[in-house]
This record gives structure tokens, C-alpha cells and sequence, in this order.
């Protein structure tokens, strides 16, 4: 009994002594910004959840140590969600009770859900979600990112295997190209592109095959490859992560289904050969930044500060999603210098007065010029198909939908 | 009811007064404390700009002494908190019947929490409602309770096996519920009604019963207590009646109640409708705080979270169900709160409270059937007693 007694008073003092230094460090420091951030390190998007957390906690320290927001440090409050909507929605309200300026975020499925919400708050969000939904001002006019939108990732990825790959088939002219897709229909993350998949291959003359269900998860996908055997296609189309990715493309490899594949952004990074071996040869898989380490603006920082704050990973297992993070925080930071200069940090001043005057701004990481206007948030319209060829990343082609389609990309295209 | 122990010279004279809900008047006036601080304090600051839009006064200092009663009630953050109790409640209502007053264990409550999340989003969106009902704001409300009966029924569906099986073995049944219904059914096919992909989204607006609509915090919260509240009443009168004394009877042994002549398969089924609308309703009622959905919204673990709420809470207990949700949401997010400033000195804190939550969560189930394995109710009945009873306490 007073074993039980002496533990419960002092867990007590404990939390009370806790929760009022946590009630007192609540007030603001004048001269910082707060930034909340909402990542996934256990969920089911933590294979390529945990390098983007890591990459995003490099990002803002070398912004701080770059002379911050025009002299104001970034805070940073960064948390694990687990991929758990619910989760991410009493996170989101602890950030707006902690008056932060802007808030990063991960997926699809919270980011869509928490939309309406930030729009209501106008509070920047900025997603690692590249959902073509949030690129429509009118619905989400506070969601932003800094990629080619799922949809543009997409109907390129098939443009340029169309154009570079079908067109040396000898069935090239005689017969459409068989396209079918693997995704997890659960997750608005994977299926958000799947519209714009069924579409563009109406413009191009595909013959559409029955979609697979891949879990995030899978590690087995035996049955799914077997039924698209029937089918016979020419190109698989993967929209999930890394881990099911290589799953799938393991399998087919193994019995053999023969068909070409093109992944989206999330699926497609250096974890992608080592998981899947001699299987992963010759994907395709779009990727509007540059791989982890390759010479372009702005990579050796990245390096740097990944080897001075996590100095336990060794380089080699550091993948392409830290330089997602990097290019979301650097253009966050963008935008935060330009409201700042224009002296309003509100939400809707970071919006109107930073984000929105981009205009072919380049932010280095080799992602190509980003531009936003008030009535369209879709950042950029090329995307960039890099090939796996057995040992290296290598640039295949690039298709910039804009350019090709000015019409549809105008009218019709547009919160996809 | 009749567990409460009265003063000196206060007898029950006949069975209306030894179930009466409030017994005296002491326990009266708790009572309209409670609702006082329920409606009145905590959304105190909602009351306030209520109050000063209302009277259109535009003053400094009437706007500074707003301000300074608002600190005492809950600012939008904690009612955030709090609407995620009134969920956790909502839902754990309908497994502590299962489990607590039927014993019919589940692990798959979360599946009906989903079935009547759906049923309702797609009563609102795809539904054609007469025009009449919508300019009323009739649609919502008729949505909740019309989830509320197709989860009944499928929680009936899938309680069905429970006619010969028990135990670990109905944990596996229902189980199934979730993969059958939320990974197969809703996501498969009901998530592509009317080609929306996957996630459904409630345009603003829609939402609203009545002239009165729902689209913010506070709205939701005063929305949540009006469902708690009654789903308390209809269950604790569920439970002092003859049904629930049936269920009571299944509970502690179902061939004696069988020999006693209760229709053990007619009640459990009962139980599983009754929790099963529940569910419905809790599910109809997220919807409002979220505007959107998905199937993510109901993972597998959502059941077993509830059952760890009653567990904590008290099993066989309405308290245990609100005690257990207030436990596990409130004490997690002091817990985050208190963690936010050592964050300072190391930063991994923020990235590893998950982990922490996670391990509290299973901790606190290993401290409570240890130490308290009647759960937080009992705790309160006890200090409950130790007042009515005081000084004399044997």
C-alpha cells in the first residue's frame, strides 16, 4: 500500500511539475517562427517517411544557421504521426493552439482531410502529399508543395514511355499498348492518381487492364502479378512506396510477367534497387528532384548537415527524400522571407504576399522553376523520368505537360 | 443506482425511488453542476462571442473581461481534446455493453464505427432527399439515425456466430468484421460511389440539423455532449431493466441463464444491435468533426483501443467507458504537453512521442489489472463511499 502511495505521488508531482513548464514555455519568443511539422517514422509510409523527417530537421537548421527569416530563427516542432488520421488532426490542433506560421505535412489521406480546416484557419500547409486535389485554389487554397502534382507525374511518366520506349516495340502501329496499374485502393495517397491514369490513356490509346489491389504493406503480391499475367501488359504502372514497389516488381520478375515499369515519385529512390535487385533494371519512375549526393546547386549542404546531425547514417543509406524535404522547407523558407519582407507573417500573408508571387523561382536540389498564382497551385508542369539502368540513376526524358497539352492543362486538368 | 448510500434517516419506499436517476437532492445538485460545467464553463469563450455579437456591443472592456473569463474554460485546442473523448466514449459505450454487461468479447467494434460513417456520408451526398427535408436540415439528422440501424444490423451480421461460440473464438468472428466490412466492402466498393476515388469529403454546409450548423469545434462538442448524454441514458436504462439484467445473467453464466429461461441467442443478439447502432451513431457523429473520410479513418486498431479504454476504465461500468476515454485521450496529450519542453534539450522527444504514447498506452494496461483491476470506476466508486460514509466508514 505505501509502496503504491509513494509511486503515485511522485508520478503525480512528476506530471504536474511537467505539464507547467509545458503551460509556462508556451509563450512566444518574438523574434522566432514557429513551424509545425507532421511526419510519419512507424506508419505505413515510414520506408520513406524516415529520411524526409530527418531531411526536414537538417533543412531548417541550416536555414537557421543561413541567417534564419531575414534574421528570425525557424522553431521547429516536429512530430511522429504514424500515418493515423486521427492522429494527425488533434496534432493539428495543437499546432494551431502553439500559433504556428505554417505547418509541413506528409500525406495525402490526413492532408486531404485536414484541407477544409486549414483553409477555414488559413494556415499555410505545406504536404509531402503531391495530390493534384490540392492544387485547386477554389477548394484547398492554402495547400502547397513543391513537385510536379501525382497526376502531372502520371500522364508524364506514360508520355515518355510511350514516346520513348512503345514507339521500338514491333508491336508499335499494330495493335493499342496493354497498361495496367498496381495501388492500394485504401489509401487516397495511392489511388489520388489512378483518374488521371484512366485519362491519359484514353488520350494516348492504351488498352486499360483490371486494376490490382497492393497493400502499402505487401511483401507478397504473387496473386495480383498472376492476374495481370492473363492480361499481358506492356507497362505497369506502381503508385505506391518503396517497400510494395520492390515487392511487386520482385514478383514479376520472378514469374516472369515481362511488362516495363513506371513508378510515381514515392516509389522510386535508391532503397527501391537494393530491395528488389536485378528486378528494379530498367524501371522507370519519375522524379522531379535530384537522387541523394548527385552534383547539382545546394547538394553539398545537404550532405553536410546530414552528416553533422545524423551522423550515425552513413551516407550511402541516405535516399532522394531528404532532398524532398529540403526543397519543401527551402521554399516554405522562400516564401516566409518574402511575406516577412512585405512585413505580414499572418497566414494569409505568407499565402498572398509568399507563395503566391512566386513566379519561376528556382530553388536549387535540381527541381525545376516553380511558380504559383492565386487561381492555380500547381507548381510546375514538366515531369522528369530517370531510368534505373542497373547501377545508376540515369535521366531517360522529360515531358512537360503544359507544353504538350496547353489546352487540357488549362481548362480541364486542374484539381485532379 | 441503488449502490449509492444514503443519509442517515433518507429510506427508499418502493422500486420507482430505489432506481430514481437522482435520489436526493445533494446528488441533484451535483448533477446541474455537472451539466453547468459541461455546457456553460468549459465553452465558456463560445458564450462569450455568442453573447457580444449578439448584443452587438462593441467595447473595450467588456471585450477584456470576455477574454479574461475565457481563460478558465477550454480554448479551441482543448475542445478539439475534448470532442476526441466524446468519440472515445461514444465508441466505448457500445463495446463496454458487449463486453462489460453482455460479455461477448469484440475486436471489431471500429468496423460498425465505419459502417455507420459511410451509411451516413452517403445518405448526405448521394441520396435524394426531397427538397423540403434539406431546407430544413433534416438529412443529417435522419442520416445518424438510420446509420445507427444499418450498423445495428450488420454488427448483428457479424454477431450471428456467437450463438455457438465464445471467447477467443468470438474475438476472431469479429475480428473478421473489420476485414470483411472496412477492408473489402468500403473500401473496394462503397468508397467508389458516385466515382470519388477513395476519400469522401463533406462540402461545408452540408452538415447541419436543423437550422443550426455544425461547422465548428464548439458546435461539434455541444453536438457530442447531446450524444453522449443520451447514449448514456439509453443504455444505463437499458441496463437496470429486464433486458439488461438478461444480459447480466448471459454474462456471469450462460447455461444458468439459459435454464432460467432467458433466450440467451435473442439477447446476445440484442446486445450486439444495441452496441452495433451505437457504433453507427459514433460513427455518423465523426463525421461532423471531420468533414472528410476514408477507410484510413478505421483501422483494425481503433477496436482494440476501445477495448483497452474499458479495460482501464472498468469493466461492466457506463462510468468505466468515460472515465477509461478521459484516461487515455487527456492523460496522453498532458503527457504530450509536458514533453514539448524538454524537447528543447532533446529534440528525438517530439519524433518518439508515438513510441511513448504507445508504451503508455500498453503500460497503463499492465498498471491497471495489476493494481486496480477493476478499472478507474471502481477507484471512483470507492472515494465516492469514502465521503458519503465519512466519518464512520465501516
Amino acid at each position: 500500500m505505501q509502496f503504491k502511495n509513494r509511486w503515485s505521488k511522485i508520478l503525480l508531482i512528476g506530471l504536474i511539475a511537467g505539464i507547467s513548464i509545458g503551460m509556462s514555455s508556451m509563450a512566444i519568443a518574438a523574434d522566432t517562427i514557429k513551424i509545425g511539422s507532421l511526419n510519419d517514422m512507424t506508419g505505413a509510409t515510414s520506408d520513406v517517411g524516415k529520411d524526409y523527417a530527418l531531411g526536414i530537421a537538417e533543412a531548417i537548421h541550416y536555414i537557421n544557421d543561413t541567417g534564419g527569416i531575414n534574421g528570425k530563427k525557424i522553431k521547429l516542432y516536429q512530430f511522429d504521426y504514424g500515418y493515423r488520421i486521427p492522429e494527425a488532426l488533434t496534432k493539428y490542433s495543437l499546432f494551431k493552439r502553439m500559433k504556428c506560421a505554417a505547418i509541413l505535412g506528409w500525406g495525402t489521406g490526413d492532408t486531404e482531410a485536414l484541407a477544409p480546416t486549414v483553409a477555414k484557419d488559413k494556415i499555410p500547409y505545406v504536404s509531402a502529399s503531391y495530390s493534384g486535389h490540392l492544387c485547386d485554389t477554389t477548394k484547398t487554397p492554402y495547400n502547397l508543395f513543391f513537385a510536379p502534382d501525382y497526376s502531372t507525374q502520371v500522364r508524364g511518366l506514360m508520355t515518355v514511355w510511350f514516346e520513348k520506349k512503345w514507339k521500338q516495340n514491333k508491336d508499335f502501329g499494330k495493335r493499342k499498348p496493354r497498361i495496367a496499374a498496381c495501388y492500394m485502393f485504401a489509401s487516397p495517397f495511392s489511388s489520388s492518381s489512378i483518374k488521371a491514369y484512366k485519362d491519359q490513356a484514353k488520350v494516348l490509346g492504351f488498352d486499360v487492364g483490371p486494376d490490382q489491389d497492393v497493400s502499402l504493406f505487401a511483401i507478397d503480391t504473387k496473386s495480383q502479378v498472376l492476374a495481370l499475367k492473363e492480361f499481358k501488359p506492356d507497362v505497369v504502372l506502381h503508385t505506391n512506396t518503396v517497400m510494395s514497389v520492390a515487392a511487386t516488381l520482385r514478383d514479376s520478375y520472378a514469374l516472369k510477367l515481362g511488362a516495363d515499369n513506371i513508378i510515381k515519385c514515392w516509389g522510386f529512390d535508391e532503397n527501391l534497387p537494393k530491395l528488389a535487385g536485378k528486378a528494379a533494371d530498367g524501371a522507370l519512375g519519375c522524379s522531379p528532384w535530384a537522387f541523394f549526393g548527385l552534383d547539382v546547386p545546394l547538394m553539398k549542404e545537404v550532405t553536410k548537415y546530414a552528416k553533422k546531425y545524423n551522423p550515425g547514417i552513413p551516407p550511402e543509406k541516405r535516399t532522394i527524400h531528404t532532398v524532398q524535404a529540403w526543397a519543401s522547407v527551402l521554399g516554405l523558407a522562400e516564401a516566409l522571407k518574402r511575406a516577412d519582407k512585405a512585413g505580414d507573417l499572418s497566414g494569409e500573408g505568407i499565402l498572398k504576399k509568399g507563395f503566391e508571387t512566386f513566379k519561376d523561382v528556382d530553388i536549387g536540389l535540381g527541381i525545376a522553376p516553380v511558380t504559383y498564382t492565386p487561381t492555380d497551385h500547381r507548381p510546375q508542369s514538366e515531369a522528369k523520368v530517370y531510368e534505373w539502368t542497373g547501377d545508376k540513376f540515369v535521366l531517360f526524358g522529360s515531358a512537360d505537360m503544359k507544353k504538350k497539352w496547353p489546352e487540357k492543362w488549362e481548362k480541364e486538368w486542374l484539381g485532379w | 443506482m441503488s449502490t449509492t448510500f444514503l443519509p442517515c434517516g433518507d429510506y427508499h419506499q418502493g422500486y420507482a425511488e430505489d432506481h430514481a436517476w437522482f435520489q436526493t437532492k445533494f446528488i441533484k445538485g451535483k448533477m446541474i453542476a455537472l451539466f453547468l460545467v459541461l455546457f456553460v464553463f468549459i465553452p465558456i469563450s463560445y458564450w462569450g462571442s455568442i453573447f457580444q455579437s449578439a448584443f452587438n456591443i462593441d467595447n473595450y472592456w467588456f471585450s477584456l473581461i470576455i477574454r479574461y473569463i475565457s481563460v478558465f474554460g477550454a480554448d479551441e485546442y482543448w475542445i478539439s481534446v475534448f470532442n476526441m473523448v466524446g468519440y472515445t466514449i461514444l465508441g466505448a459505450l457500445g463495446v463496454q455493453l458487449l463486453i462489460g454487461y453482455c460479455g461477448q468479447l469484440t475486436l471489431g467494434h471500429g468496423a460498425f464505427i465505419a459502417v455507420g460513417a459511410y451509411t451516413s456520408t452517403l445518405l448526405i451526398l448521394e441520396f435524394p432527399w426531397p427538397e423540403f427535408m434539406i431546407t430544413l436540415g433534416l438529412a443529417y439528422p435522419v442520416s445518424i439515425f438510420i446509420a445507427g440501424i444499418m450498423a445495428g444490423l450488420f454488427s448483428v451480421l457479424f454477431g450471428l456466430p456467437s450463438a455457438r461460440v465464445k471467447g477467443f473464438y468470438l474475438i476472431l468472428t469479429t475480428m473478421a468484421a473489420q476485414f470483411i466490412l472496412v477492408d473489402f466492402v468500403i473500401t473496394q466498393y462503397v468508397s467508389q460511389i458516385g466515382g470519388r476515388g477513395q476519400a469522401f469529403s463533406l462540402p461545408p454546409g452540408t452538415i447541419k440539423i436543423g437550422p443550426w450548423l455544425i461547422d465548428n469545434n464548439y458546435k461539434v462538442y455541444f453536438f457530442m455532449l447531446i450524444l453522449v448524454i443520451l447514449s448514456c441514458i439509453i443504455i444505463s436504462n437499458l441496463v437496470r431493466t429486464r433486458v439488461g439484467r438478461a444480459w447480466v445473467a448471459i454474462r456471469d453464466n450462460d447455461i444458468s441463464a439459459e435454464v432460467m429461461g432467458i433466450n440467451v441467442i435473442k439477447y446476445k443478439l440484442l446486445a450486439f444491435f444495441v452496441a452495433g447502432f451505437i457504433g453507427g451513431i459514433t460513427g455518423s457523429f465523426w463525421i461532423s468533426n471531420l468533414a472528410a473520410i476514408s477507410p484510413e479513418h478505421f483501422p483494425w486498431f481503433l477496436s482494440l483501443w476501445l477495448v483497452g479504454v474499458i479495460l482501464i476504465g472498468g469493466v461492466g461500468s457506463i462510468h468505466g467507458a468515460i472515465f477509461g476515454s478521459l484516461f487515455m485521450v487527456v492523460i496522453m496529450e498532458l503527457l504530450q504537453l509536458a514533453v514539448i519542453p524538454l524537447a528543447d534539450t532533446y529534440p528525438k522527444l517530439l519524433m518518439d512521442f508515438l513510441f511513448i504514447k504507445e508504451a503508455t498506452f500498453g503500460l497503463a494496461i499492465c498498471g491497471f489489472l495489476i493494481f486496480e483491476p477493476n478499472g478507474m470506476a471502481y477507484r471512483w466508486w470507492q472515494i465516492k463511499n469514502y465521503f458519503n460514509l465519512w466519518p464512520f466508514s465501516y
